[in-house]
C-alpha cells in the first residue's frame, strides 16, 4: 500500500451549498465509512460444496478467471480452496481429493456489515487477496477483494465529481481564498519513515501554488507534518485528511491504534511514548500535539484506549492578510 | 558555578547520542538540548566533563541525581545550540578556517 | 549572506543546489531533533544538523529554510539526495563538527560587509 498518495475530492452536494450539518463536506474517509462491505462485495459467487475433487476447483478457477472458490452447501460456510492450494495439490499429488481434505478453514473473514475502512486494514494487516463475507447468521455472502473496493470507489467518485460540477457550474479549487477548494487524504503507514512527512509536504506545495499568506502556510503545513508523524509513529496507521473550505484549513488524522490514556499529558510539551529507536530519527521529544495546538486556531482531540484516536486542527486562512 | 572555561578547551554540539559517542573528542562541553540522564551517561563515557542544556529545557530530577554522582558539571541557558556554541567559541578563540574571532585571549 | 556564498565560507560541499541557494539566510538552526525545528517560528533558515535522513528536508522544505548543511563529515544515503532534489531544497556536507560549524557560520555572518 503506498503512503501519501493524495485521493481526489468526494463531497455530498448539500455541502457545496453550505447547509450541511456543520461545515466539513463528506470526506473521502467518511465515504469508505459509510459504505459497507455489503455495497461492494462480489455477490455472484462460483462455490463447491464439500465433496467436490481438487480438480474440480482447478477447472472451476480456470473457467471464472477466479482465485479463490469458497466451500459451501447451503449458505453454510466451510472454507476456502486458493490458487496456492491447488498448486500445493498438483505439485503434491493428491489433486483427486475432496476439497474439503485441503481447504483452508482457519479464515480471516468479514462482515457483510462492516464498513470499508474497516475491510482495508484487513488488506493491510493480512496481506490476503481476498476475504470471505459473512452475514449475521454466519451464512456466506459474497467474497470481498482489494479490486472490488477500487472499483466502487472509482464509481462512486465519477458520480459525486459529476454531481458536484453540475450542482457548481465551475471546477474545483477556485482561485481567491474565499472560494478556495481543496480536498485531500493520504494514507499513512506505521513506522513507514520513508514516506513519513510526503503528504505534509505536498500539502505546502498545493498552498504555495495559491495566494496564501506564508505564515498560514507555515502554520498549516507544520500542524499537517506533526499529524503525519504522529500517524506513521505512534499508530498502527491511519488517515491525514486535509481540506479547505470557507477560509478554514482542516486537518484531520484518524487511526485506529492505541489510542491516548492521558489526551491532556499528551498534548503537553516534552511527554513523549517514543522509544529510543524513534527518537534517534529525530523524532519522539514530546512536541508533537502540543505544537499542533500551538499553531492552530481550533483544536480538538478524541481518543479512547484501544480503539484509536482522531486530532482535528483548524488554520483560519480567510480574513488574515 | 564552576570555571568552566579554565578547565576546558574544546566543545561538542548534538542532539544525538549515538553521534556523541561516535565523536565527541575528549575533555569537550557537550551542548544540547538534550535533557535527560542518559545524556549524562554518555559524558561520563566521553569523558565530557560539562553538560549545557540549551532551550532553558527543564532538568529532571534523576538526571541532576546522575550528573551529581558523576561529577559531571551541568549547565543550562535558554539559548539555543547554535548561539551556545558561538558564544562559548568566542570565549575558548578557537580560530578555525573560513571564519574570524574577534574577542581576545583571556 | 545566502546559502551558496555560506557552503563557499565553510568549504562544504553543495550536492544539490535547490531554490533558496540565492536566498539570504535570515536564521540559523543547530538542532539535531526534527521537532525541535518545526517549533522555530523564523523565515529563510539555515538547518546546520548532524541528521543524516529524508526527514531533515521534508522538516526544511516545511519550515521554508533556505538550506541544510549536514555535518561531521557524514556519507549521506541516496534517498536523501532525491528527495532534496524532489523539494527543491538546497543541500550541502560539512567536514566541521556542528560547534565548529556553529562558530564558522557565525563569523560568516559577521565579517560580512
Amino acid at each position: 500500500m503506498s503512503a501519501a498518495v493524495p485521493s481526489p475530492v468526494l463531497l455530498e452536494p448539500k455541502s457545496v451549498t453550505g447547509t450541511g450539518a456543520g461545515n466539513d463536506p463528506l470526506v473521502l474517509l467518511e465515504l469508505i465509512q459509510r459504505l459497507k462491505v455489503r455495497d461492494v462485495m462480489t455477490t455472484k459467487l462460483a462455490t463447491v460444496s464439500r465433496s467436490a475433487t481438487m480438480r474440480e476447483v482447478q477447472e472451476l478457477m480456470r473457467q471464472k478467471k477466479i482465485s479463490g472458490v469458497p466451500v459451501e452447501e447451503d449458505g453454510r460456510f466451510f472454507g476456502l480452496v486458493s490458487i496456492d492450494d491447488i498448486i500445493r495439490a498438483l505439485g503434491g499429488g493428491y489433486i483427486g481429493d475432496p476439497c474439503s481434505k485441503h481447504m483452508t478453514t482457519k479464515l480471516v473473514v468479514l462482515e457483510d456489515d462492516m464498513p470499508i475502512s474497516f475491510a482495508l486494514r484487513y488488506f493491510d494487516r493480512y496481506h490476503y487477496g481476498r476475504f470471505p463475507v459473512l452475514n449475521r447468521d454466519r451464512r456466506l455472502v459474497g467474497i470481498l477483494c482489494q479490486r472490488d473496493i477500487n472499483r466502487a470507489l472509482l464509481v462512486e467518485l465519477s458520480t459525486e465529481l459529476n454531481r458536484l460540477e453540475a450542482a457548481t457550474g465551475r471546477h474545483l479549487a477556485q482561485d481567491g481564498v474565499s472560494n478556495l477548494y481543496l480536498l485531500r487524504e493520504f494514507p499513512i503507514c506505521k513506522y513507514d519513515f520513508e514516506n513519513a512527512g510526503k503528504a505534509a509536504n505536498e500539502i505546502k506545495h498545493l498552498l504555495q501554488e495559491r495566494q496564501i499568506p506564508p505564515k498560514i502556510i507555515r502554520r498549516i503545513a507544520v500542524a499537517a507534518y506533526e499529524l503525519e508523524i504522529n500517524l506513521c509513529v505512534h499508530s498502527d496507521g491511519g488517515v491525514l485528511s486535509w481540506q479547505i473550505s470557507n477560509g478554514r484549513a482542516v486537518i484531520i488524522a484518524r487511526d485506529a491504534g492505541p489510542g491516548i490514556e492521558d489526551v491532556e499529558w499528551a498534548c503537553r510539551d516534552g511527554t513523549s511514548t517514543a522509544n529510543e529507536w524513534i527518537r534517534s530519527l529525530g523524532f519522539g521529544a514530546g512536541m508533537g500535539l502540543a505544537n499542533v495546538k500551538r499553531v492552530s486556531d481550533e483544536f480538538e482531540v478524541t481518543s479512547k484506549k484501544g480503539s484509536g484516536t482522531t486530532v482535528r486542527a483548524v488554520v483560519i486562512v480567510e480574513g488574515l492578510a | 558555578m564552576p570555571d568552566e572555561e579554565a578547565e576546558v578547551a574544546a566543545a561538542y554540539t548534538s542532539d544525538l547520542l549515538s553521534d556523541v559517542v561516535a565523536h565527541c573528542p575528549d575533555g569537550a562541553v557537550l551542548v544540547t538540548v538534550q535533557n535527560h540522564k542518559n545524556s549524562v551517561a554518555v559524558c561520563t563515557l566521553v569523558g565530557a566533563p560539562a553538560i549545557l542544556v540549551v532551550h532553558r529545557r527543564e532538568i529532571p530530577a534523576d538526571m541532576l541525581e546522575v550528573a551529581r554522582r558523576e561529577g559531571v558539571a551541568l549547565l543550562r541557558t535558554k539559548d539555543d545550540q547554535f548561539a551556545a556554541s558561538c558564544k562559548i567559541g568566542a570565549v575558548l578563540m578557537r580560530p578555525l578556517a573560513g571564519a574570524s574571532c574577534d574577542e581576545s585571549s583571556k | 549572506m545566502t546559502m551558496a556564498e555560506m557552503a563557499g565560507a565553510l568549504k562544504a560541499e553543495i550536492l544539490v543546489e535547490g531554490e533558496g541557494c540565492h536566498k539570504a539566510i535570515r536564521y540559523v538552526v543547530a538542532s539535531d531533533l526534527m521537532s525541535d525545528v518545526l517549533l522555530v517560528d523564523e523565515e529563510d533558515m539555515l538547518l546546520l544538523t548532524s541528521l543524516a535522513s529524508d526527514q531533515v528536508l521534508r522538516t526544511a522544505q516545511i519550515i521554508g529554510a533556505v538550506g541544510v548543511i549536514v555535518v561531521n563529515g557524514k556519507p549521506l544515503p541516496s534517498s536523501m539526495v532525491e528527495v532534496a532534489m524532489q523539494l527543491r531544497m538546497t543541500l550541502a556536507t560539512s567536514k566541521l563538527s556542528k560547534y565548529d560549524a556553529c562558530i564558522a557560520v557565525h563569523g560568516a555572518l559577521g565579517a560580512r560587509v
